[in-house]
C-alpha cells in the first residue's frame, strides 16, 4: 500500500478557465436604495403606518354604526382626550395615579430589596423568600382587595396594600434569581477587594444581576399598573381622590362614552411611554451597551 | 548550562541537577503551605482535593503547580486566595494564618468572566485600585492608563469586556492585578482557554511583565510545557487527593528557550512522573 507522492501544480488564471476572453461586467459595490424603500424598513414608520390604518377603520366603522354610546368615533376619542386634558380633569386623574403607583413601586422596591438581601445572607432568608414568593406570587392583588378593605378602610392606604403586594414577589423573585446567578468567579473577584456587606451587594451583586433586576421591575411595573386601574375601578367611588380607573368609571356612569374612551387611550399611552421610553433607554444605557442582554 | 546536548539520554545528568537546583541565596519564604488538606462536600461524597501538602514560596518566586485534571490544584489555590478553609494544615502569608480573601492576594482565574462587565477595561483596572488602596481618581486613572499601555491595549481604555478578545481580557485581569499591589499573584490556568498563538504570546507577556516588577507569582497550570517556560521553580501534584510528588528549581537565566537541552530533559523526567501517576493524563 503505497499512496502516491502529492503533487502541486501551480495554475495559472489562465489555465483554469478564468479571466479568458472578455472580461465580465462586475455589479457596483454599493448601489444606492430607493427613498421610499429605505424609509419603508424603519421599524416604527411601518407601525405608525399599520396605526394610522386601524384608526381609519375604527372612524369608519363607529361612523357606520352611528351610535356614540357604544362606540364613539376615533375623532371623537381623540377630541375628549384633548378636552379633558384640558380641562384638565384627565391629567389630574393620571397625576393621582401615577403618584400612588411612584409610592406604591418605590414601596415595594425597598421591601423586595431588603427581603433579596436577607435572602443571600441567611439561609433562614434563603427559605423565608422561597417560600413566600411561592404562595403569594400566585395570588392576584384583586383577590386580596375586600381583605385590603377590611384592614385599612376606603383609601389610598388600601390600593397601596394590593399595590405593593402586586410588586414585591416578582421583582423579589427576580432579584433573587440574578444574584444566585452571579458567577462564582464575579463573587471571588469582589471578595479579594475585601467587599462585604452592603459594598459586595451594590457593587457586585446589584450590577452583575442588573438584567433580572430589569425584569424584574418590568414585570413589577406591569402588575402593579394593571393592579392600579383595576383597584381604583372597585372602590375609586369612595376613595374621592380619583384616578384613571376613577375617571373611567364615572365617565361610564355619566354617559360620556368618548371620555371613557379618552381614559383607556391614556392607559395605553402611558404604558407605552413607560416601556418603551424609560425601561427601553434603561436597557439601552446599561445591560446592552455592557453586552449582558439576557 | 554547559552540558552536551545528549538528545538520547533522558536521565538528568548530575551537572544539570547541579544547575537546575540552584536555590543560590536561602529565601524567606513569602508564603508557607504547611500539611494543607482540603476538603469539599458533594451531594454524595466528601472528596478530599489535596491531603498534606507543604510548599514554601519565596519573593520573587514563579512557583508553578503542576498536576493532571482534579489534583487540586485549583482548590489549593482557593484556598490561598482565602475562598476556602483547610480541614488540615495551614496557610501563612508573611507569617499570617490566611483566613480570609484579601488585597495581599490578586487572582487571576481562566474564566473570561472575572472583568466586571458593567465597566470598561480602564474603569475595571480604576474599580480594583480605589477599592483596596487610598488614591485619588484621578491618580488611579493615570495608573490605569500607564498599566494597559504595558499590556499593549493602550487604545482599549474605553471598551467594555465583551467587545475584547479572550486574550485582552486576561491581559486586563493581569493588569487589574498588578495595579493592587498584591503581595502575592495566584494564577489559576489564565491561559487555558486560548487559542495556541495567543497563549504563547502571553506566556512572553506575563515573564516580561515579571522581568520588570519581580511580583511572587503562582501559576496553577496542567501544561508541561506552560510549566517550563513560565516557572523558576514546579511542583508537581499527584491526582486527587493531590500530593507533592517532585520539585523542580529551574534556575535557567534563559527561562523561556524550551530547546535547551536540560529542560528538554526536564521535560522528559516530569512528563514520565505524571504518566507514571496518571495514565490518562495527556498535555
Amino acid at each position: 500500500m503505497q499512496t502516491p507522492p502529492a503533487q502541486i501544480f501551480p495554475l495559472h488564471p489562465a489555465d483554469r478557465g478564468l479571466n479568458s476572453g472578455a472580461p465580465e461586467p462586475l455589479p457596483p459595490a454599493a448601489e444606492k436604495i430607493s427613498a421610499a424603500r429605505r424609509i419603508f424598513r424603519i421599524s416604527p414608520v411601518r407601525k405608525g403606518l399599520l396605526l394610522a390604518v386601524l384608526a381609519i377603520f375604527w372612524q369608519v366603522y363607529a361612523a357606520a354604526l352611528g351610535n356614540e354610546l357604544v362606540l364613539p368615533t376615533f375623532a371623537n376619542t381623540v377630541a375628549a382626550f384633548f378636552r379633558s386634558c384640558m380641562e384638565g380633569e384627565l391629567t389630574n386623574n393620571i397625576l393621582n395615579s401615577l403618584k400612588i403607583l411612584c409610592v406604591a413601586y418605590g414601596m415595594g422596591l425597598v421591601l423586595a430589596g431588603l427581603l433579596t438581601t436577607l435572602a443571600v445572607t441567611t439561609r433562614l432568608g434563603t427559605d423565608l423568600l422561597e417560600l413566600c414568593t411561592g404562595m403569594f406570587n400566585l395570588l392576584p392583588a384583586i383577590a386580596l382587595l375586600p381583605l385590603a378593605l377590611l384592614w385599612f378602610g376606603l383609601g389610598y392606604a388600601s390600593i397601596i396594600f394590593v399595590m405593593v403586594h402586586s410588586v414585591i414577589w416578582p421583582l423579589a423573585l427576580n432579584i433573587y434569581a440574578g444574584f444566585t446567578g452571579v458567577s462564582p468567579t464575579l463573587r471571588m473577584v469582589g471578595r479579594g477587594y475585601g467587599l462585604s456587606g452592603a459594598g459586595f451587594i451594590f457593587r457586585i451583586l446589584v450590577p452583575a444581576a442588573l438584567p433580572h433586576i430589569l425584569t424584574g421591575l418590568k414585570i413589577g411595573w406591569a402588575f402593579s399598573w394593571r393592579t392600579l386601574i383595576a383597584a381604583e375601578l372597585v372602590f375609586g367611588t369612595n376613595s374621592g381622590g380619583g384616578g384613571i380607573g376613577w375617571f373611567i368609571f364615572e365617565k361610564k356612569n355619566q354617559l360620556e362614552i368618548a371620555e371613557l374612551f379618552s381614559g383607556l387611550m391614556a392607559i395605553i399611552i402611558i404604558g407605552v411611554l413607560v416601556e418603551n421610553l424609560f425601561f427601553k433607554t434603561l436597557e439601552n444605557r446599561t445591560i446592552r451597551k455592557w453586552g449582558m442582554k439576557l | 548550562m554547559k552540558s552536551s546536548v545528549k538528545e538520547d539520554a533522558p536521565p538528568l545528568t548530575e551537572e544539570d541537577l547541579a544547575a537546575l537546583h540552584a536555590p543560590a541565596v536561602p529565601r524567606e519564604p513569602l508564603l508557607r503551605a504547611r500539611g494543607v488538606t482540603l476538603q469539599y462536600n458533594t451531594p454524595e461524597y466528601m472528596l478530599t482535593a489535596t491531603y498534606r501538602v507543604s510548599f514554601d514560596i519565596g519573593r520573587g518566586d514563579r512557583l508553578v503547580l503542576l498536576g493532571p485534571s482534579g489534583c487540586g490544584k485549583s482548590t489549593l489555590l482557593k484556598a490561598i486566595g482565602g475562598h476556602i478553609h483547610p480541614a488540615e494544615g495551614e496557610i501563612l502569608l508573611d507569617g499570617k494564618v490566611i483566613t480570609r480573601p484579601g488585597i495581599d492576594r490578586g487572582m487571576v482565574f481562566q474564566e473570561f468572566d472575572q472583568l466586571l462587565p458593567w465597566k470598561t477595561a480602564l474603569e475595571n483596572i480604576v474599580f480594583a485600585i480605589r477599592n483596596t488602596r487610598r488614591t485619588t481618581k484621578a491618580e488611579a486613572v493615570n495608573e490605569a492608563q500607564v498599566l494597559l499601555k504595558k499590556i499593549n491595549l493602550g487604545g482599549f481604555e474605553h471598551s467594555y469586556p465583551h467587545s475584547l478578545s479572550g486574550g485582552m481580557k486576561q491581559r486586563v485581569a493581569i493588569a487589574r492585578c498588578l495595579a493592587v499591589h498584591s503581595a502575592i499573584i495566584l494564577m489559576d490556568e489564565p491561559f487555558a482557554s486560548l487559542d495556541a498563538l495567543t497563549r504563547r504570546k502571553m506566556q512572553e507577556d506575563l515573564l516580561a511583565l515579571w522581568s520588570e516588577s519581580r511580583f511572587t507569582m503562582l501559576f496553577v497550570t496542567h501544561s508541561i510545557e506552560e510549566a517550563l517556560i513560565l516557572g523558576s521553580r514546579v511542583i508537581i501534584l499527584s491526582p486527587r487527593p493531590g500530593r507533592v510528588t517532585a520539585e523542580f528549581d529551574i534556575d535557567i537565566t534563559a527561562h523561556n528557550e524550551l530547546d535547551n537541552p536540560a529542560l528538554i530533559r526536564l521535560r522528559e523526567r516530569i512528563s514520565r512522573i505524571l504518566l507514571g501517576d496518571a495514565p490518562e493524563y495527556s498535555i
